[in-house]
């Protein structure tokens, strides 16, 4: 159980590093203003990929999943808590899939991401909907879902790579 | 949930970190549906937990889109310099067009401080500007809003209307120390008094989270025409008067449709307009009748 600190502490400094990178890369991509019309309006759900992607690699903590759901709603004007919800259902779900997804072929796996960003799309407009008490146009939502799927395979690559590092991290959970 | 139950013997032999793992989601679904309900019942800790949390983020976003920004900078000289002759046309003949309303905006400024002083009128308050660049596009699909670099420091306030070059594109909602953020005026909530600029008719333009903003509260046969432009009223004291907002671009049976004059889709600097503001409005509190009378 004792963990091989003293040899490989950098490297598992690098290793985690290389995760915090990825995810403020996103971050990043989830708040910068784009100087492409409507960009910003169906801006594709990059932390819901990497939340999907790790959940079935590894299993991430939830509360740290929760805790980056809650930083997004802080950066964005989203009522306090959706992004936490969304994030954390979505891994709950993908989690309970687990078993299931890790043996499948890549293209199932894609299948699968483009089923969680359309129900958790569709949640965020049934809850955007209910607290305008006004129907709030879904086209915008139904667009990121399709770029969302569309640029799903583009983002494995980074999000497999820290996968990787990680799974040679002795220190981490496998 | 079978399977979490006949694990359980293993959860124990497990170190904490491993439990944590397995137990927490449903626990923290419902803290966040809590916090969702909390934040709708009473906004303020939530606005204040954001305002702390833009000023943070502010600088760094700041420094983080810096090469974005050059990226998109270079891309659009590209741009600029393909189009260039067609758009040295198009100036040309823009200029022509200008100088002729250039002549009759002085001659009409000249009659309007004749006829200011006849009537003797009171100036309204000048209008300052701070500009400041869009660091943030903090709404996305739902919401229409956007983080500016500049806050209290800079004297923004909440309230303050903010322009692109062309028109009004939104009013400060949060003010933290550096930051600020800006509810755009296609957002689905934002409303705001304004006037038809021709017929000085009364509406409230309401945003609908679409490229277009409706006119509500119309009074019955205001003879709407297309191509009329829609400035704000300034009635509520919250916004300037006079700010031009958009031109109306279609009357039909579903109701009057308002393009924005700005791009708000692609902000890149704004000006945020400090206007001198009734502070009773914003604050709710009204100056007791005792003190009036003073």
């Amino acid at each position: 159980m004792t963990p091989v600190w003293n040899e490989s502490f950098l490297r598992i400094v690098g290793r985690w590093g290389l995760a915090l990178i990825v995810l403020f890369f996103l971050f990043v991509l989830s708040a910068f203003p784009f100087r492409i019309a409507h960009l910003g309006e169906v801006r594709p759900v990059f932390m819901l990929m990497a939340v999907y992607y790790w959940t079935i690699l590894r299993p991430v903590p939830p509360l740290a999943v929760f805790m980056v759901g809650l930083a997004l709603d802080l950066l964005s004007d989203y009522t306090f808590g959706m992004n936490a919800l969304i994030l954390v259902a979505a891994q709950w779900l993908t989690g309970s899939q687990r078993k299931f997804l890790l043996g499948q072929s890549f293209l199932v796996i894609w299948a699968g991401f483009a089923l969680i960003a359309l129900g958790a799309g569709t949640v965020q407009w049934l809850l955007f909907t209910l607290f305008n008490l006004a129907l709030v146009p879904a086209k915008p939502m139904l667009i990121s879902v399709v770029l969302s799927t569309f640029l799903f395979p583009l983002l494995v690559l980074p999000l497999s790579a820290v996968h990787k590092a990680l799974a040679d991290d002795p220190s981490s959970v496998a | 949930m079978s399977s979490q139950n006949s694990q359980k013997p293993v959860l124990q032999a497990l170190p904490l970190k491993t439990v944590t793992l397995r137990l927490t989601p449903a626990v923290l679904v419902l803290l966040a549906v809590t916090l969702m309900a909390l934040h709708r019942a009473d906004t303020l800790p939530v606005e204040r937990l954001r305002t702390a949390a833009m000023d943070m983020t502010g600088p760094v976003l700041t420094a983080v889109s810096a090469p974005f920004n050059a990226f998109f900078d270079q891309l659009e000289s590209v741009t600029t310099i393909r189009d260039l002759k067609a758009e040295n046309i198009r100036l040309t003949e823009e200029n022509v067009r200008l100088q002729k309303w250039y002549e009759s905006a002085l001659k009409l400024q000249a009659e309007n401080q004749s006829f200011r002083e006849l009537l003797n009128v009171k100036a309204d308050p000048a209008l300052t500007f701070v500009t400041a660049r869009v660091i943030s596009d903090a709404g996305g699909t739902f919401v229409k809003s956007v983080l500016l670099p500049v806050g209290i420091q800079d004297k923004v306030q909440k309230g303050n209307a903010v322009m692109s070059g062309h028109g009004l594109v939104g009013r400060v909602t949060e003010v933290g120390q550096s930051s600020s953020r800006v509810l755009l005026v296609t957002d689905l909530n934002s409303r705001i008094p304004v006037i038809l600029q021709n017929t000085r008719t009364k509406a409230i333009l309401a945003g609908k989270n679409q490229e277009l903003m409706k006119l509500e509260r119309l009074p019955p046969d205001s003879g709407m025409t297309v191509g009329t432009r829609v400035i704000t009223s300034g009635d509520g004291g919250q916004l300037p008067p006079d700010l031009p907002i958009g031109t109306i671009v279609s009357t039909g049976a579903d109701g009057v449709w308002v393009k924005p004059l700005s791009d708000i889709d692609r902000l890149t600097r704004v000006q945020v307009v400090n206007a001198e503001m009734d502070q009773t409005l914003l604050t709710g509190e009204i100056t007791p009748p005792s003190e009036n009378k003073k």
